[in-house]
């Protein structure tokens, strides 16, 4: 199995000066699916932008993070952006094309890749087949968050980075969207406070309080300690209760 | 009024006019504006056949009579309002009516476009007609946000409206002035993370 | 440009597009956005050109220097200024007035990127809605999108650099936005009378008039929305400045347009007389030249009643004024406004 990502002493401060990253190590296997969760203003969002070389300030310094090997340097940032695609937390900012057809066509177009073939194709893996023409601005939140989806699909990533997918959904649309992730054979690294469907999804667990990594194993083994999830603002999710009666 | 009745919804009906290429409504609308508006006085048959074949086409459209019309009358008080300023002078009367009867027909052609034509065609046709591509952006990112932007607005205002008993009659400068810098502070957060969206997938 | 303003909101946030479908009463109406009909080929014609030029410097300069991550920005901005035009303020006696924007758009976008939101605002305006005429597209775009914003950009940056503080702020973004309105407002005076559609007389008082009040307005509000946005975020204030200040070719451009506008526009109608056209082309010595075979044959073929071939003239003679105007301009704006790369401080 392959090292899909090398995260190797990643740091980063915001431009007030104020530590948002603080030297972080860890690696995430090919195919595997990892929870990022912790307390608001962790450094989540900050770490997801990162993935895929978005936050400028990142390329300067020498290479902290690689992805399948390429380090993440100016010269390979195309194809590291290839490679990991990145779901936003608020859909109305990653749909910014007028129809969900262009927005999906927007990533293969700028890629060179063929998007009369790629665009049904992921809009029947999303579910969202007929929505072709339609405005983002009259569509549900839950499938906005599908056509944003489709859009990342669209541009074939390795390495699927979502950022609170679940945020804003409603019940069906939630269970929809945990069904869809479950089938998508690709690595994925999910940051969210919905640690059931952390539970659902992930093997692993990262905990990131104020920048730092303060917990790393199997989703179960991290989620049912009380004392460390309650040190960093999160608390045991109900399912686990049930399931792991202590 | 909801924002989202901002550009007309009947312009996703289905009808001939509908289905007509946007750039050919287009030029079609320009060119009868442009004689309309531009007509000497004593062609006084260019409105009246203009309106004429408006009234053929706005049948054929299937869009409601009530839409359309509303749509002119929103306009037409600004008419009204230049087409007085002409009054004084000599003949103004006269004027005033010509203009009023031009202006009126120019606008309802524009009506009648814009609610047979949904946005996405615009766009295309502004491509094809070589607009700069600076512009067809600005314009399909300020159509996509004008919504957001909008109903960022409303949420701003029902909030204030659930703290606030009374209903405040004197006009507040500082209010209105903090609801557009409030609007323009999120709108600047947004475009930056649209710039990272438009990144993360490949945009150079 | 102005219009009754809806009941029991005192934010003034008409979300009703155009306009507030309320009744009205037309006395209280006076618009900025010229209708069809409004003027003729020739200044259609004309008032095209001249937006042209000022748009086409516009663009180069955006291609030439708008970093590319800024460039959302702009559609956003477009957004946000199509939003901020139906914000509705009291202007006297049950009338009101709704921002246009010109100056708030170069405040917070610098000048080029400030011509290129508006414009798009503008031409939106006029395809989707009707508001604002097809041929009179070329006048609301000069008015409201080339000059407003550009008229009020010297003013902003010679008084700020003049009144330190945000105090000096405030006031010298009141000023620009004022001047920005008054401006625009004569020039589309201007329009209408060189159309034939008004007398000069009727419409430079009305429109001046209404508009000195209405840009006091704007003119609050600017430098309101200016002072909150600078409370939060003081950087996107100073970004434009640096980011997107204008080369020296570029600010020479944008101040020939509207040297240029003013001088076809408004000159003509400088004079007290009633019959002011003649009286400048005369004094100038156009009269008799404007006369010459040459010239007539064009002219009698776009004689309106009231417009002779002495206009003609004065447009030359106005265009030899705008040559002056221009210089002054260019000259005060490279003594006034740093250069760029003098910036070490």
């Amino acid at each position: 199995m392959r090292t899909a990502l090398d995260v190797n002493g990643l740091s980063y401060r915001y431009s007030d000066g104020t530590a948002a990253l603080d030297d972080l190590h860890f690696q995430v296997q090919e195919s595997e699916c990892v929870g990022l969760i912790g307390p608001n203003g962790a450094g989540k969002s900050t770490l997801l932008l990162h993935l895929n070389g978005v936050l400028p300030e990142t390329l300067a310094r020498t290479a902290t993070l690689s992805v399948f090997g390429e380090p993440l340097v100016e010269a390979n940032l195309r194809s590291i952006r290839r490679q990991v695609g990145l779901l936003f937390q608020d859909p109305d900012d990653q749909l910014f094309c007028p129809t969900v057809y262009e927005d999906v066509a927007f990533g293969p177009k700028q890629l060179g890749l063929d998007p009369a073939e790629i665009v049904p194709r992921v809009l029947a893996e999303v579910g969202l087949v007929g929505f072709e023409s339609r405005s983002p601005s009259r569509m549900s939140h839950g499938e906005k968050r599908r056509a944003c989806l489709a859009g990342v699909l669209a541009c074939d990533p390795a390495i699927l980075v979502l950022d609170e997918p679940s945020s804003d959904l409603d019940p069906r649309g939630r269970r929809e969207l945990i069904a869809l992730l479950r089938r998508l054979p690709i690595t994925k690294i999910i940051a969210s406070h919905d640690l059931e469907l952390v539970v659902e999804l992930c093997s692993r667990v990262l905990v990131l309080d104020r920048g730092k990594i303060v917990a790393d194993g199997p989703t179960t083994e991290i989620l049912n300690d009380e004392p460390l999830m309650l040190a960093h603002g999160l608390e045991r999710p109900h399912i686990l209760r049930h399931s792991h009666p202590h | 009024m909801k924002a989202g009745e901002l550009f007309a919804s009947s312009a996703d009906l289905d009808s001939p006019v509908h289905r007509l290429p946007a750039a050919m409504k287009l030029w079609i609308a320009v060119a009868m504006v442009v004689l309309v508006a531009l007509a000497p006085k004593a062609w006084w048959f260019v409105p009246w056949g203009a309106a004429l074949f408006l009234a053929l086409v706005s049948g054929l459209s299937r869009v409601p009579a009530r839409v359309l019309v509303g749509r002119l009358l929103i306009v037409e008080p600004f008419v009204l309002g230049v087409a007085i300023l002409s009054l004084f002078q000599e003949n103004g009367v006269s004027i005033f009516l010509a203009l009023l009867a031009k202006s009126t027909v120019c606008i309802y052609t524009m009506v009648l476009l814009s609610c047979t034509t949904p946005f996405t065609a615009w766009i295309d046709a502004l491509r094809q007609a070589r607009v700069p591509s600076i512009f067809v952006t600005t314009v399909a990112l300020m159509y996509r946000y004008l919504y957001v932007l909008l109903d960022e607005a409303l949420r701003m205002r029902r909030a204030r409206a659930a703290r606030s008993f009374a209903p405040n009659r004197r006009f507040d400068w500082r209010l209105l002035a903090s609801v557009a810098g409030q609007l323009f502070l999120r709108s600047t957060a947004r475009a930056e993370r649209i710039y990272s969206a438009m990144l993360s997938r490949g945009w150079r | 440009m102005s219009v009754p303003r809806p009941q029991g909101y005192s934010d003034g946030l008409a979300i009703q597009w155009p306009r507030p479908n309320a009744p009205s009463r037309l006395d209280e109406e006076t618009a900025m956005h010229i209708p069809d009909g409004f003027v003729d080929a020739r200044t259609a014609v004309a008032t095209g050109l001249i937006a042209g030029a000022g748009v086409g410097v516009a663009l180069r300069e955006v291609r030439r220097s708008l970093p590319p991550s800024r460039m959302p920005l702009l559609g956003v901005s477009a957004a946000f200024l199509f939003a901020a035009q139906m914000l509705n303020f009291p202007v006297a006696a049950g009338t009101s007035g709704h921002l246009v924007g010109g100056v708030l758009a170069v405040a917070l976008l610098g000048p080029a990127a400030a011509v290129i939101v508006m414009t798009t605002v503008v031409v939106v305006q006029c395809l989707l809605f009707g508001d604002g005429g097809v041929t009179a597209l070329g006048a609301n775009v000069l008015n409201m999108a080339v000059v407003a914003p550009l008229v009020g950009y010297l003013p902003y940056r010679m008084l700020g650099r003049l009144l330190p503080g945000e105090r000096g702020r405030a006031i010298s973004i009141g000023v620009a936005a004022w001047l920005s309105i008054v401006v625009a407002s004569i020039l589309c005076a201007g329009e209408l009378a060189f159309s034939g559609t008004a007398s000069w007389s009727a419409v430079f008082p009305a429109m001046a008039g209404t508009h000195m009040l209405i840009g006091v307005g704007e003119a609050v509000i600017t430098a309101l929305v200016l002072s909150s946005i600078a409370h939060a975020r003081p950087e996107l204030l100073a970004g434009p400045d640096r980011a997107t200040s204008p080369a020296p070719s570029g600010t020479a451009g944008f101040a020939a347009v509207i040297a240029v506008a003013l001088a076809v526009f408004v000159a003509p109608f400088a004079s007290p007389w009633p019959d002011g056209l003649e009286h400048v082309a005369d004094r100038l010595g156009f009269g008799t030249a404007a006369a010459g075979p040459f010239l007539q044959s064009p002219l009698t073929d776009y004689a309106l009643p009231g417009v002779t071939s002495p206009a003609f003239a004065t447009i030359a003679a106005g265009l030899v004024g705008a040559v002056i105007v221009f210089l002054l301009s260019f000259v005060l704006g490279r003594a006034l406004v740093p250069k760029t790369r003098g910036r070490t401080r």
